[in-house]
């Protein structure tokens, strides 16, 4: 029939072509198949204005909208400063009082209606915009504290904004100056060689004013960067969709600190390199705060990776510390993370019962901690997921010293009741129980957050190591708001705490004990002088080995004065699926996003029933 | 009728009121201080002032029992004067930017109620919620009343026998386990092991949510709830077949089916309605651990996140709207008996 209206030739020709326009198509449809990666998160997000977040969820997710003007550099460990929005990392001017950056021309926000039609260049404005942000007080920014008593000239603006009952963008900060298009410098009042670190913080991000004021009451909702993906579409606290920046510039690895030697380091380099990046086109995120759903969804091949895996489920895919055989068989991978932070629990240096400066007080503390067998934080409370905190600065944060070994915080219960006896904290009634030196009746009070399961494992556990050691301890848990008040205002005994790097360095950790930052950050009010006095050297210095000099004194201070039981380093899982490749956990950024590709194909094949 | 729904409608005001000051009361005294909250990582003297003073939590408490009750009845919140009423965010409003779809009191310096953890307009979060928790909560109840009814009227026939001991045996049985375990084990088999539902999710889709995403949820709730509303909806019908008109009814000779369709199950009717009625506001609140277990952006889990976040403006206007709705629904009840048994009459 066919060859009624064929020549025989043709024929041959239309099947000659058939396979290949069968090729084509193909090719087309799988050219056409978006890469799309699809994650949970543990908690839901706040929103999307950087400077006026703070949960690591919201800031994860802000993090591909917007761009910082340096970052780190994806694959070094410890974590390493490189540019990204500025031309290159820059050095601190006049003895460390001086940073200038200057902005890479070209660089584009993603298209809003705030632009009307226009395209717009990021500019040296958009980061002294950005800057101002933070202290306006109607964003109420979290991290304020970052650009307070700093800048040379902006705590004189705000006040003098208070006074005027206007907060005007128009009107300079000495400290802040724009000096071309592209370049802006910022003036220290003082040396701080760790304000660059500030620069590759997600919420310190430059805005586009437009926008900003276009929308005053949602900026939540309307993220616009210059970063490689836009908010496509968002249900909150539910659904959140990230789309391609068609202006994105795109960029490669570029990786100088790669470690040959790691797997994780080879296998992004071989997936990666060479290509433009970001290679996901779309990316879906569901907060699931409930532990099952959110292992579930990602064992039934509903999410591609899981992060953090909750506690109870880690030793079901990793028993032992080996791949389960139903995982290896998945070809699932797991990453373990170390994050850089601490947990601890803290005294009241101002108790008249735990705190204090004398020989007698500090023996005191020692004792408590020596008697507390963190070793079963770890085993029972962690299971297993964590190790015990050698020194109050985290692995993997510049100034971490690993030959520091904290041995007067290691369990000896027999060493920490003779340290009691030999400074007379001895049962003097006869009731079984230990009293003070001049009598007085001992009873500790461990306070700690209602409905936290955990808090309350710690504060148990403390509870029972006291017993042993004679030392009568009772637990309050008190609502979230009401122990934050209690912790600035100095209402408690002995708390537990945990700190999470805002910025890869030992500073950002050390302050925690700063005098001056009583009723800020140093909740256990720890005043001694010559710390402090180190703490302000150590900062007017760059990282080096007479920095780690400085601070390693100044963790021989906190061991010997003991205003902190160290607690222990978390360890989380992530459990990767074969075809995301690319795949490696940052200590310091939340998301990896413009990092990740997808093989569609192995998804596929990996999926067929 | 219309006085009576009149004067039940004026007697709401107080006990709204009243509600009002509890909230008021437990939030100021008991809930803490929600500027440490918000404050961030690292705070200072200034930061915590200014927060509080843009909550307005630095009033005296009769200032802020005012701005509360104005809330409550407008939507809106009045911003308390400080200096950064007229920075940024005003100048952007001022110059025609605002894209704030409520729409203030003329007097302006109001603005919609927002959330303190998101600044999303409060009504806006309500509205939003309410639909998925609705796509939940009405299958569940209306299966829940229908197979609680059919089944009831069958055991309650059979009672006394050997099926009536059992189905009441498992109903105890059922109700002794919590459900959040049905919910942890349903979700494992039924979802994850067999793979006949979603572990999770959510769509913006109706007809998907309710024939993907819901069943799972659904089925759940009402299962769970079954066993006790079997059993109470049992003894109301027990307490009209062993009455007398029932007795003579049949002495009359009046088909079995008649009686229990008829005259038995209209007079259960009465106590089945009171039932449903208290049942019914949690309709409008859903259930948090089905919510939450499910990934279902439904009230339920609005609030259990409001909570955790202390996110008082939310928690309050969700309670306060709960509160409403309890009354609203209590006076469609008492109305309904009406329809139901004529020998009610309003007073």
């Amino acid at each position: 029939m066919i060859f009624s209206v064929l020549t025989f030739k043709q024929f041959k020709c239309a099947a000659l072509a058939l396979p290949m326009v069968f090729v084509l198509f193909i090719s087309n449809a799988t050219a056409a198949e978006k890469k799309v990666l699809k994650i949970a998160f543990r908690n839901a997000e706040t929103g999307f204005d950087p400077q006026r977040i703070e949960d690591r969820y919201s800031v994860g997710i802000a993090e591909n909208f917007f761009e910082t003007l340096i970052t780190y550099d994806w694959l070094a460990r410890p974590a390493k400063l490189v540019p990204l929005a500025a031309e290159k990392v820059p050095e601190g001017e006049e003895g460390g009082t001086r940073f200038t950056f200057r902005i890479k021309p070209g660089i584009l926000f993603a298209d809003d209606a705030a632009f009307k039609g226009k395209k717009r260049e990021l500019v040296a404005r958009d980061m002294e915009y950005a800057m101002k942000r933070f202290r306006d007080p109607i964003n109420r920014s979290p991290y304020a504290w970052l650009f307070i008593d700093r800048i040379v000239g902006f705590d004189e603006f705000v006040e003098a904004a208070k006074k005027a009952n206007k907060y005007d963008y128009e009107k300079p900060v000495p400290g802040i100056q724009v000096l071309d298009k592209y370049t802006i410098s910022f003036k220290l009042k003082q040396a701080d060689y760790n304000f660059l670190y500030f620069f590759a913080m997600p919420m310190v991000v430059p805005v586009a004013r437009e926008v900003i004021e276009a929308y005053p009451n949602d900026t939540m909702a309307h993220p616009v960067g210059t970063g490689p993906y836009v908010l496509k579409e968002w249900t909150r606290r539910s659904r959140i969709v990230l789309e391609r920046n068609t202006n994105y510039r795109g960029h490669q690895l570029n990786t100088q600190y790669a470690n040959p030697d790691d797997q994780w380091d080879n296998d992004a380099i071989k997936a990666l390199a060479g290509k433009i990046l970001p290679l996901i086109d779309r990316v879906e995120i569901s907060p699931i705060e409930e532990e099952q759903p959110r292992f579930l969804a990602f064992m039934n091949f509903e999410h591609d990776y899981i992060e953090e895996t909750p506690l109870g489920f880690v030793s079901q895919l990793l028993p032992l510390g080996k791949l389960s055989p139903a995982m290896v068989k998945r070809n699932v991978r797991v990453f373990r993370s170390e994050e850089p932070e601490i947990t601890w629990d803290g005294f009241n240096m101002e108790d008249k019962i735990v705190g204090g400066y004398l020989p007698e007080n500090v023996a005191f503390r020692r004792a408590l901690i020596l008697a507390h067998d963190r070793s079963q934080e770890v085993d029972i409370i962690r299971r297993g997921q964590a190790g015990p905190t050698k020194s109050p600065i985290p692995p993997g944060v510049v100034g971490y010293d690993p030959n520091f070994n904290a041995t007067e915080q290691e369990y000896d219960l027999a060493r920490a009741k003779a340290l009691l006896d030999m400074y007379g904290f001895i049962d003097r009634d006869g009731d079984g129980w230990r009293e003070m030196p001049d009598g007085r009746q001992i009873i500790l009070q461990f306070k700690y957050r209602a409905n936290e399961q955990e808090s309350r494992q710690v504060a148990e556990l403390w509870v029972k190591c006291m017993a042993a050691l004679g030392i009568r301890m009772t637990t309050v848990s008190v609502q979230f708001a009401d122990l934050l008040r209690d912790r600035k205002v100095g209402k408690f005994q002995m708390s537990n705490f945990a700190w999470i790097a805002d910025y890869p360095d030992a500073q950002n950790f050390l302050q925690l004990l700063y005098g001056p930052n009583t009723d800020e950050s140093n909740d256990s009010r720890f005043k001694f002088p010559e710390y402090d006095r180190l703490y302000s050297l150590a900062l007017k210095l760059p990282d080096g080995p007479e920095r780690n000099k400085i601070y390693r004194e100044m963790n021989r201070l906190i061991v010997a004065y003991a205003p902190w039981r160290f607690g222990v380093n978390r360890t989380f899982s992530h459990f990767i699926n074969p075809w995301v490749l690319g795949y490696k956990k940052h200590p310091i950024l939340y998301t990896a996003f413009k990092y990740l590709d997808i093989d569609i194909a192995a998804k596929n094949a990996a999926l067929q029933p | 009728m219309g006085a009576y729904v009149l004067r039940r409608l004026w007697q709401m005001i107080p006990t709204l009121a009243g509600v009002m000051l509890l909230i008021f009361v437990l939030f100021n005294w008991v809930g803490g201080d929600p500027s440490l909250v918000l404050a961030g990582k690292i705070t200072n003297k200034e930061q915590i002032e200014n927060i509080k003073k843009q909550l307005g939590v630095d009033q005296p408490a009769y200032v802020q029992l005012g701005y509360f009750a104005f809330e409550v009845a407008t939507g809106f919140t009045c911003t308390w004067k400080s200096f950064t009423d007229k920075s940024e965010s005003s100048t952007a409003a001022a110059k025609g930017g605002e894209k704030n779809d409520a729409k203030p009191p003329a007097n302006s310096g109001c603005q919609a109620v927002r959330s303190w953890a998101t600044n999303e307009e409060v009504p806006k979060i309500l509205t939003s919620r309410i639909v998925p928790t609705l796509t939940i909560m009405i299958p569940v109840l209306l299966l829940e009343t229908l197979l609680g009814i059919i089944l009831a009227i069958g055991v309650a026939y059979v009672r006394g026998t050997l099926t009536d001991r059992m189905i009441m045996m498992v109903c105890t049985v059922a109700m002794s386990v919590s459900f959040l375990v049905y919910i942890i084990v349903a979700q494992y088999l039924f979802g994850f092991q067999l793979g006949w539902f979603p572990v999770q999710g959510w769509s913006d889709s109706f007809w998907k949510n309710i024939t993907y995403y819901a069943p799972l949820p659904i089925m759940l709730a009402v299962f769970v709830s079954l066993a006790p509303t079997l059993r109470l909806y049992r003894s109301f019908f027990l307490d009209e077949i062993n009455q007398d008109y029932v007795r003579t009814a049949r002495a009359k000779g009046v088909a079995e089916k008649t009686v229990m369709m008829k005259h038995v199950l209209r007079n259960a009717l009465i106590p089945i309605l009171t039932n449903i009625g208290i049942a019914l506001p949690g309709l409008f609140v859903g259930s948090f651990l089905l919510e939450t277990f499910f990934s279902i952006p439904g009230l339920g889990r609005e609030i259990l996140v409001a909570v955790n976040r202390s996110d008082f403006p939310v928690i309050k206007a969700a309670t306060v709207y709960l509160a409403m709705v309890t009354m609203m629904i209590n006076l469609l009840v008492d109305v309904l008996y009406k329809a139901v048994d004529p020998r009610v009459t309003f007073k």
